[in-house]
């Protein structure tokens, strides 16, 4: 087993020069930089200006100077300056890292707290009343599109009835490490949380009904059955545990997705957090603030699909590599 | 949803009917056909809101700033970049100057200020009972410090690039390092000092940086730190009616009220504002979530009469155009080289101009509230915005006539204009995409040209998306020949940095000695009696009317929403009342049904 990993993480590092020199190529290769169109607004720029504040970011360099800089900063733990947020991009990610991993973490347990018990009831119970009505559900889920049904949310929950807060990630007024200060954290992340886990779950409740269904027939569980095991049993013992083994591979691929965030989700609830970063940092071309975020991500999706492996071998002992 | 559906409706069917068939010169006229394209009228909105109530004590106001980013946080006048920060900074640090309807400075202010005889040295005197809010005075020496900064080396923002800023005496030695300090720059005493410019340069009255940073609290944070340091982002002051007590990253921002505020106690006790996502900023109103927001103007049809807002608005300092690219930018002489032959003939760009319809873009695409632009200075100048110019309005006939005098015609019988050659003339127009009428509006500007025989394609195809639009005009990529884009054209009235011969953003790359002429004028000494330079900028716009380089093609108006608890809160540049004046009648905002 340590063998197995250890050669996994060896063959990360080739894995990771190439992701490297692949994202500081493709960052380069997008048209315009950080300064192009950014003075539209108030065009108070004079071009020698313009020129030195270009030299000042190194952005006149050769791509390979510019990409040897990059990395050995990198490794010193510097992942450069943002130029449109005129802060070192580690201190950028660290403000936001935390609302997203919270956000995302909300989003995953709502997940599997809903789908495992679905996927359960629709897989055991084909083609009954709740079966049908957990599949139309999880088809209608597949069919919307995230930022509608969270604006939905948003309006019946927040507007309407006024349950939860409409914005932001906490209330500014509560006073910062007391109990008020988490229950107003908590409050504020339950409707984004929800909305996304509605959506989400449905691709798990689908996966573990087909699991459940297609272990339903096979011949140990007929065997099970002839032998007169309660039918208890064969559900609880035999059939999801077997029917788990692609769910719990899935989880790693998932614990990357935590980083990722969610553009729509943080847009509409105002809730700052790394997809909105990312996606505002490409359109303004903040080279630094994307190679990094498509690094780490890069770097956790090599982890998250070690960790499924790891995890997928210590539960399944057949596929287990020596 | 319903709204972005019917603008892709009335998006739709512009595209359908466009310019051809007989839909009339006027777009208003077939409103009764489209309900959907109800028309508004910005001169008709109220800059101030009405309310008669009386202002409360202790009241607190909610502030929506409308964005679907986060606020970028960078709290200072000398180093922030996004719009969103400029909205925080507007509540708790200010200009040591008040402005008038023609945003020059007033002696109302902070501070006072004097030119000398030959206008290039001003007097400016700080009123002693202005204060940092950490009770510290402000003094000359902060002025001076944001001079230093902004200057420096090392600093990492984008004001050194302003023309004021680089042409005061000594600001070159003291940029490239050869002065320590900037000659121009006196401190006379502690509330007093001069600032000696090299030219006399009307635009001073408009364009002078007047605010200072608190060198007191600033100074030990290397100026290459300073933009990321928290006494910005965390703990920023300043001498505003209000002073930042909390800030949580990106989403909101707690002020209270600065009871030592230099104009008298504000009538707030505080402000609390939060981001709110432009799809939800009704909801939040009609809710009463937020009292003031600035409107996204595209969903005003649905929102008005909301019953709990009113809404105020006024003509944006902005315009949209559509620029012929008439040349190249050669860097190293720093000059517009105007050698582009194939739009030279002005014939042809004024045919293009006569034959674009802006009243229906401005009536379908944008309910009225952008208007048909006349002139390159928009009417938000009031004083120099010269409305005896007609601009172009839609005459196909006039287009078609001005191209055939021109020699493009259609010798090969194919329904498109040949040029005066006989060769093939085909058009690459660079539309920007995003929004959702960026695509109906470039189709519908190209279906116009079509109508008049001229064969307009989209460069690659296809709209190009921000960085790629901005890349080839900027660099004048030979793909181009016309492109449309806009310019926000700040308070400062004088266009030189628009449309300069020695200007990199004279984008249409448009040189003429009339030009050079009128622009110099406009900020000469002489140009600092305003009659003068009224009468040059009116030249001036009829000169860019008759020569059409680009033409202006919309006006845009900005609205704000404001709840019917708030009193005193003003867009109107003449008006006296500030952030001190604003003020609620009622403890809990009003909500709609």
């Amino acid at each position: 087993m340590l063998k197995f990993i250890l050669r996994r993480i060896l063959i990360m590092i080739p894995q990771l020069f190439l992701l490297s020199v692949l994202i500081f190529l493709l960052a380069k290769a997008m048209p315009g930089d950080a300064l192009t169109g950014q003075l539209a607004a108030n065009p108070k720029m004079d071009p020698q200006t313009l020129e030195e504040m270009k030299e000042k970011l190194g952005l006149n360099d050769p791509v390979h100077i510019q990409y040897i800089r990059w990395v050995k900063n990198m490794l010193h733990g510097d992942l450069g300056l943002s130029y449109t947020h005129q802060q070192p991009v580690t201190d950028l990610l660290a403000g936001r890292v935390g609302n997203t991993v919270l956000l995302s973490a909300a989003i995953l347990i709502l997940t599997y707290l809903i789908a495992i018990p679905l996927g359960i009831v629709s897989g055991r119970w084909t083609d009954t009343w709740a079966d049908k009505l957990i599949v139309g559900y999880s088809y209608i889920g597949y069919a919307t599109p995230l930022f509608i049904f969270a604006l939905i949310m948003l309006f019946i929950f927040g507007f309407h009835l006024g349950w939860f807060p409409t914005g932001g990630s906490v209330d500014i007024q509560v006073e910062e490490g007391t109990l008020a200060y988490y229950l107003s954290k908590l409050n504020h992340l339950m409707l984004p949380a929800l909305s996304g886990a509605l959506i989400n779950t449905v691709v798990t409740i689908q996966y573990l009904r087909s699991e459940i269904i297609d272990t339903k027939v096979k011949d140990f569980v007929k065997t099970a059955r002839a032998k007169g095991v309660p039918e208890r049993h064969i559900y609880w013992r035999h059939i999801l545990r077997n029917s788990f083994l692609p769910i719990a591979a899935f989880l790693g691929y998932e614990i990357t997705g935590l980083i990722g965030g969610s553009v729509f989700l943080e847009s509409i609830y105002s809730y700052p957090g790394l997809g909105q970063l990312f996606l505002q940092s490409i359109m303004q071309r903040d080279y630094s603030v994307v190679t990094a975020l498509v690094m780490i991500s890069g770097v956790a999706t090599l982890v998250g699909t070690l960790l499924s492996d790891i995890i997928l071998s210590a539960v399944d002992p057949r596929i287990r590599i020596e | 949803m319903k709204r972005k559906w019917l603008a892709a409706l009335a998006a739709l069917l512009l595209v359908l009917a466009g310019c051809t068939g007989n839909s009339s010169t006027t777009g208003g006229k077939d409103n009764k056909e489209k309900p959907a394209a109800q028309k508004e009228d910005i001169s008709k909105f109220p800059m101030t809101v009405k309310n008669d109530g009386k202002i409360i004590d202790g009241g607190v106001l909610k502030y929506g700033l409308v964005s679907d980013t986060p606020f970028e946080g960078t709290l200072s006048y000398a180093f922030y970049t996004g719009a969103p920060d400029a909205e925080i900074l507007q509540f708790f640090d200010e200009s040591l100057f008040r402005t008038n309807g023609d945003y020059e400075i007033t002696n109302d202010g902070a501070a006072t200020y004097e030119l000398s005889d030959d206008k290039k040295t001003m007097t400016i005197h700080i009123k002693d009972n202005v204060n940092w809010h950490d009770g510290q005075p402000v003094t000359a020496e902060d002025l001076e410090y944001a001079y230093l900064v902004i200057g420096h080396k090392d600093y990492t923002g984008v004001r050194y690039g302003d023309a004021l800023i680089q042409d005061i005496v000594g600001m070159d030695e003291y940029h490239s390092g050869k002065a320590d300090k900037i000659a121009g720059i006196k401190v006379i005493d502690k509330k007093t000092l001069t600032i000696t410019w090299k030219h006399a340069n009307p635009s001073v009255l408009t364009g002078i940086w007047a605010y200072p940073l608190p060198k007191h609290y600033l100074k030990d944070v290397p100026i290459k730190q300073l933009a990321q340091s928290d006494k910005i982002r965390k703990n920023p002051i300043g001498f505003g009616p209000f002073k930042v007590k909390k800030i949580v990253p990106g989403e909101s921002v707690e002020f209270v009220r600065n009871d030592d505020y230099w104009a008298g106690k504000p009538n707030l006790e505080g402000v609390i504002l939060k981001v709110v996502s432009p799809q939800v900023v009704l909801q939040a109103l009609k809710k009463g979530d937020i009292d003031i927001a600035e409107f996204p103007t595209d969903q005003y049809p649905n929102a008005k009469g909301t019953k709990n807002i009113q809404f105020i608005g006024k003509v944006d300092l902005a315009y949209n155009y559509i620029g012929f690219k008439l040349g190249h930018w050669d860097a190293k002489k720093q000059e517009n080289v105007m050698d582009n032959p194939k739009f030279q003939n002005k014939k042809l760009r004024q045919a293009m101009a006569y034959a674009i319809n802006n009243q229906e873009v401005a009536d379908r695409l944008y309910h009225g509230l952008r208007f048909p632009a006349t002139t390159l200075i928009p009417p938000s100048f009031p004083g120099y915005h010269d409305n005896s110019i007609k601009g172009y309005t839609y005459n196909p006939e006039k287009a078609k006539q001005l191209l055939d005098e021109a020699g493009y015609k259609d010798v090969d019988g194919d329904g498109l204009r040949e040029d005066p050659n006989g060769k093939k003339f085909t058009i690459h127009f660079l539309a920007m995409s995003g929004g959702d009428i960026a695509e109906p509006l470039a189709k519908f500007y190209m279906q116009c040209w079509k109508d008049v025989g001229l064969d307009v394609q989209l460069v690659d195809g296809r709209l190009a998306e921000f960085n790629s639009f901005y890349d080839m005009v900027e660099k004048d990529d030979p793909k181009v020949d016309v492109y449309a884009a806009a310019w926000g054209t700040g308070t400062d009235v004088d266009p030189y940095g628009l449309y300069g011969r020695n200007v990199m953003f004279n984008y249409s790359r448009w040189v003429n000695e009339k030009n050079d002429e009128l622009l110099e004028k406009g900020h000469s000494e002489q140009a600092f009696d305003k009659e003068y330079r009224r009468k040059i900028y009116s030249e001036w716009q009829k000169l860019m009317n008759e020569e059409v380089p680009v033409i202006p093609t919309l006006y845009r108006s900005a609205i704000y929403a404001v709840n019917n608890r708030v009193a005193n809160f003003t867009v109107d540049p003449s008006s006296k009342l500030t952030w001190k004046d604003v003020g609620v009648t009622s403890e809990q905002p009003e909500v709609a049904e």
